[in-house]
C-alpha cells in the first residue's frame, strides 16, 4: 500500500496551528513513517503539484485574493480538505475586522495608528492581493473535515493526522472537539 | 399524578410539571439554554424542542406542561437536525468567537451545547454586526455581542432580586439587553447583586473580579453560609490556589441562589492587612512574640478573679466559637459582662419578650414570599439585609403592598405604597395609633377595646396624620397574609412597651394568629440570634474592669466601641486583621477569617446551618475555637461544648430548627 500524501498551507492565520502541529514532538516521526509529507510551509516544497495529495490541510481564514487562490488550489489538488484551526473553521481573530469593515481596518493599521509616521498611506501597489472580508474556509470551498481550536491541541492534531494517515476519517467529538 | 412516555420510558410526574422538568426528574437530558431551574420558563431559545405524538411540529419542552398519555421523543434524527440549525442560528446572530471569551472552555453553556451536538463549525457565518458593550459597572461587564437573548438575566433581575433593572430594547435580531431605559449599567437602578451574571449561560455578563481567573472545573467549590448579615444565605465559595475567586449563590439553600452585593462581591474587596503573629506590648511598643509567650501572658492577665474581665465577641464567629467564648468568660471565669459586638441592640427587646411570654412570636423568612402586605419598621433592609428586601420587592408587581415606617430616609421609601415618617423614637405611639385605628374602623380580627381618645393621643406623640394611619390600618387588616418586619431601629433601646404594642397590632391584623406568625425581625449580623440565645446581649460596660477581651475575628469595630476602651488597663484582641483596635491592644492574637474555619451559623429565622472551611489559614494563625479551647485549658476551665443545648436553653423569639 502506498503511503497517503499529506500537504498543508497557511492563509490568514498566525501560523500558530502549524506550531501546534510541531508540538506533537516525537510523534511527528511516527506520522512521517505512516504518511508521505509533501509540500508544507515548513518544508522546501511550498505547494502540492498537480498530481495532487490525499489530504490537504489549510490553516487560516480567507481574507484576500491570494488566499482564495491557495484555497482553490488546495481544494482542487486534495481528496480530503481539512480546515485546520479556528481561523480556517470560523474566521477566527482576523475575522474581527469584519465587524468594522476592511477599509476602516486598513485606515487604522496604516494611517491612524499612533506609531505610524505622518503621511502614511494604505499600500496600493497593483501587485498586492485584493482584500476582502475574512471568511471561513468552507465559505470559499467545500471542506471535508473541520478541526477547530486556537490552536488545536497537539494531541488532537496527532489523532487527526494518524487517523487520516491510516485511511480513516477522524471523529471530531468529545475530547477532540475544542473551539478555543 | 400524570403518566407520560419519554423516549419509550414510562414516567410519572406531578400535575403542572413541564415536559422538560419531567425529563430532568427522570435523568433524560434535553438540551436547553434559556431555561434555568430557578427561573420561570420562557421558551426563548427553542433548543429544548421535542416531538409530541399527534402534534404537527416540534414543541419547546420548557413551556409545555406534561399531560396524561403524552408520548414524547427527544432524540430523533429530525430533532437533532433542528437543534443543530437552532444552534447555528444562535451563533450566526452575534460575535461568538470562542478563543477570546472568558467562559470558553467549560463554563459556556452555548459552547457546551454545540459540543454536545458534535458541531465542528458554523454552517451559517456571523452577520458581523457590532453590538454595544457596557463597561460602566464596577462589578461586571455586559457584552451584547455574546448575548443569545435568553433573558435569564432579565428574569433573575426581576424574579430573584425584584429589581427589574434589566430589560430589552429594539426588536428581532437587533434586540439588546439594556438597563432601565437604556442608561449605562453603572448609572442605572442596578443594586449589584450579580444574580444576572450567575445565570448568564454565555460570556455576555462577566464579573470583573473573577474573569480570566480560571474555569469552574479548575476551582474548588465549597458550600458555605454568607456572614454579611443575619439572613444566612447559602453561598458557594469558589477557590483556586487557596484564594477566593468568586462567590455564587447556593441554589439548594433557602435563598435559592439569591445574593446581594455584600454576599457576592464585598468579601472580594478585602484590603485590610492580615495578622499572622501574636504580638504583645513591650515598653509601650507592640512586638511580635511566640504563641507560647502570648498565651502565658494571657493566662497571667486572666487569672480567675470574678468580674475582672469584660468580654466581647463578634457575631460573625461561628456558633461553636461564641458558645465557647460565653462558657469561658462567663461560666468559667465568672464575669458578668460577656456580650457580643452588637451588645443586644438588634435582639434584646424581642428576646426579653419571648422569655417573659414563654413562646416564639416570630415567623420564618418564607412568610415574606407569600405576604400581600408588608409593614417595615425600624430597618432599612436595602442597606442592612438586602436579600430580605428582594423577597418583598419581587412580589410587588403581584400586588403586595409595602408600608415603610421610618423617621429618616429609607432605601425602600420609593417603592412603598405608603410612607410614614413619625417623630423619631415614638414607635410605641405608632403602634398604639395603629391599634386604635384598627379598632375604630372595625377591622380587628380579635376582640379588642380601645378608649376614644387613644388614637388622638397616640397621633399627637408620633406626629402622624390620622388618615395615613387609618390607610395603613386598612391595608394591614384587609390583607390575606400581612407581615410586620422590624429592625433594631424600633424605638429606644430597652423600651419593652413597644414590643407589647407591636404584638398587639400583629394579633389584631391577623399578622400573628394561631396559625400564622407574620412577625419578623431582621436582627443584626450573621449570628445575631445566637448571641441573644447565649445571653450575650448586654451593654459592653468596661467600667472597673482590669481587662477587656475582644474576639472580633474578621469583623469591623465602631468608633464608639473603640472610644469606650480608652480607660481599660489591659486590652486583649483576638482578630484576623490589623486595625485601630489592634494598634491599641496590649496583646494581639491572630485568628482565622470566616472562610478558614468550619462551623455553624444560626440565622435570623432560627435555622442552624453548617459552613465548610473554604481556605487554609496562613501559618501561625489559630482558629477562633481552637484558641478559646487552649486558653480554657491553660486556665483549667472546663468548657461546655454542647452549643446546641446552649442555644436552646432560653426561649427563643423564633423557633430554632436544629
Amino acid at each position: 500500500m502506498t503511503k497517503p500524501k499529506i500537504s498543508s498551507d497557511w492563509m490568514a492565520g498566525c501560523s500558530g496551528c502549524h506550531m501546534s502541529l510541531l508540538d506533537i514532538d516525537e510523534r511527528l516521526l511516527e506520522i512521517a513513517e505512516l504518511a508521505d509529507i509533501r509540500a508544507t510551509p515548513i518544508t522546501d516544497l511550498k505547494e502540492p503539484d498537480e498530481s495532487g495529495v490525499d489530504v490537504g490541510i489549510l490553516e487560516g481564514g480567507v481574507n484576500n485574493s491570494s488566499n482564495e487562490e491557495v484555497a482553490h488550489r488546495m481544494r482542487a489538488r486534495s481528496k480530503i480538505l481539512v480546515a485546520f484551526g479556528d481561523c480556517a473553521v470560523f474566521g477566527g481573530v482576523p475575522a474581527l475586522r469584519n465587524m468594522c469593515g476592511t477599509q476602516e481596518a486598513l485606515q487604522r493599521a496604516y494611517v491612524d495608528i499612533e506609531s505610524n509616521e505622518a503621511n502614511s498611506k494604505i499600500p496600493s501597489d497593483p501587485e498586492l492581493a485584493t482584500m476582502s472580508n475574512v471568511r471561513a474556509l468552507h465559505e470559499v470551498v467545500d471542506v471535508d473535515l473541520h478541526v477547530p481550536g486556537c490552536p488545536p491541541d497537539p494531541d488532537v492534531i496527532y489523532y487527526v493526522l494518524k487517523e487520516l494517515a491510516e485511511g480513516r476519517m477522524p471523529e471530531m467529538k468529545d475530547e477532540n472537539l475544542h473551539w478555543h | 399524578m400524570i403518566n407520560l412516555t419519554i423516549n419509550g420510558k414510562q414516567i410519572e410526574v406531578e400535575e403542572g410539571t413541564t415536559v422538560l422538568n419531567a425529563a430532568r426528574q427522570n435523568d433524560i437530558k434535553i438540551p436547553t439554554l434559556c431555561d434555568h431551574p430557578n427561573l420561570t420558563p420562557y421558551g426563548g431559545c427553542r433548543l429544548c424542542v421535542v416531538e409530541v405524538k399527534g402534534m404537527r411540529v416540534p414543541i419547546a419542552s420548557c413551556t409545555l406542561p406534561a399531560s396524561n398519555g403524552m408520548v414524547i421523543e427527544t432524540e430523533t434524527d429530525s430533532l437533532k437536525k433542528s437543534r443543530s440549525t437552532i444552534l447555528s442560528l444562535l451563533f450566526s446572530e452575534r460575535n461568538h468567537f470562542c478563543p477570546f471569551c472568558q467562559v470558553s472552555g467549560g463554563d459556556c453553556e452555548l459552547q457546551n451545547s454545540a459540543y454536545d451536538e458534535h458541531m465542528t463549525h458554523w454552517p451559517m457565518q456571523p452577520q458581523w454586526t457590532n453590538f454595544p458593550v457596557d463597561t460602566s459597572h464596577t462589578r461586571f461587564i455586559l457584552d451584547n455581542n455574546r448575548c443569545i437573548l435568553c433573558r435569564r438575566c432579565i428574569r433573575a433581575c426581576a424574579e430573584m432580586s425584584g429589581n427589574f433593572t434589566l430589560g430589552v430594547e429594539e426588536r428581532g435580531s437587533a434586540t439588546i439587553v439594556v438597563a432601565d431605559s437604556n442608561v449605562p449599567l453603572g448609572e442605572s437602578t442596578c443594586v449589584s447583586c450579580g444574580s444576572c451574571v450567575q445565570v448568564c449561560p454565555t460570556g455576555a455578563l462577566i464579573d470583573r473580579s473573577s474573569a480570566y481567573l480560571g474555569h469552574d472545573k479548575q476551582m474548588t467549590v465549597t458550600r458555605s453560609v454568607c456572614r454579611g448579615c443575619s439572613l444566612g444565605c447559602g453561598i458557594m465559595v469558589h477557590t483556586r490556589d487557596n484564594r477566593i475567586v468568586k462567590i455564587t449563590g447556593d441554589y439548594e439553600n433557602r435563598n435559592a441562589g439569591t445574593l446581594c452585593e455584600t454576599g457576592r462581591y464585598k468579601t472580594l474587596d478585602e484590603k485590610r492587612v492580615r495578622l499572622t503573629t501574636p504580638m504583645k506590648r513591650v515598653a509601650g511598643q507592640l512586638t511580635a512574640t511566640t504563641w507560647e509567650d502570648a498565651l502565658t501572658t494571657l493566662a497571667q492577665n486572666l487569672t480567675p478573679n470574678k468580674n475582672k474581665v469584660a468580654a466581647l465577641a463578634s457575631t460573625r464567629l461561628t456558633v461553636e466559637s461564641m458558645a465557647a467564648f460565653k462558657s469561658l468568660f462567663a461560666d468559667g471565669l465568672g464575669n458578668d459582662v460577656v456580650t457580643s459586638i452588637e451588645e443586644g441592640r438588634p435582639t434584646a427587646l424581642q428576646a426579653k419578650y419571648a422569655e417573659a411570654n414563654g413562646e416564639a412570636i416570630e415567623g420564618k423568612l418564607d412568610t415574606l414570599r407569600t405576604s400581600d402586605c408588608v409593614l417595615l419598621i425600624g430597618a432599612d433592609l436595602s442597606e442592612t439585609h438586602e436579600v430580605a428586601s428582594f423577597y418583598i420587592k419581587r412580589n410587588m408587581p403581584k400586588g403586595t403592598r409595602l408600608i415603610v415606617v421610618d423617621p429618616s430616609e429609607n432605601g425602600m421609601d420609593d417603592l412603598a405604597n405608603l410612607n410614614l415618617k413619625p417623630k423619631a423614637g415614638t414607635d410605641e405611639a405608632v403602634f398604639a395609633a395603629l391599634e386604635a385605628a384598627i379598632i375604630k374602623e372595625g377591622l380587628a380580627r380579635t376582640e379588642a377595646k380601645s378608649s376614644k381618645t387613644a388614637l388622638k393621643n397616640a397621633l399627637k406623640i408620633c406626629e402622624l396624620a390620622e388618615e395615613d394611619v387609618i390607610d395603613v390600618a386598612h391595608m394591614l387588616a384587609e390583607a390575606v397574609a400581612p407581615v410586620i418586619v422590624y429592625g433594631k431601629g424600633i424605638s429606644a433601646f430597652g423600651n419593652d412597651a413597644v414590643m407589647d404594642a407591636m404584638v398587639r397590632v400583629a394579633k389584631l391584623t391577623g399578622a400573628s394568629d394561631s396559625e400564622r406568625r407574620g412577625l419578623l425581625s431582621v436582627k443584626g449580623e450573621a449570628n445575631s440570634l445566637a448571641a441573644a440565645q447565649l445571653k450575650m446581649d448586654v451593654p459592653f460596660d468596661v467600667k472597673n474592669r482590669k481587662v477587656a477581651y475582644l474576639a472580633v475575628g474578621d469583623d469591623y469595630i465602631s468608633k464608639r466601641l473603640l472610644k469606650s476602651l480608652e480607660d481599660v488597663p489591659y486590652l486583649v484582641v483576638q482578630a484576623s486583621y490589623e486595625s485601630e483596635l489592634t494598634d491599641r491592644a496590649d496583646l494581639v492574637l491572630p485568628v482565622n477569617i470566616w472562610a478558614e474555619e468550619a462551623g455553624h451559623a444560626l440565622n435570623t429565622e432560627g435555622r442552624v446551618q453548617f459552613a465548610e472551611a473554604a481556605l487554609t489559614a496562613p501559618e501561625g494563625v489559630r482558629s477562633n475555637l481552637g484558641l478559646l479551647n487552649e486558653v480554657a485549658k491553660l486556665l483549667n476551665v472546663k468548657l461546655n461544648d454542647d452549643w446546641r443545648s446552649a442555644l436552646t436553653a432560653r426561649t427563643s423569639v423564633v423557633e430554632i430548627e436544629m
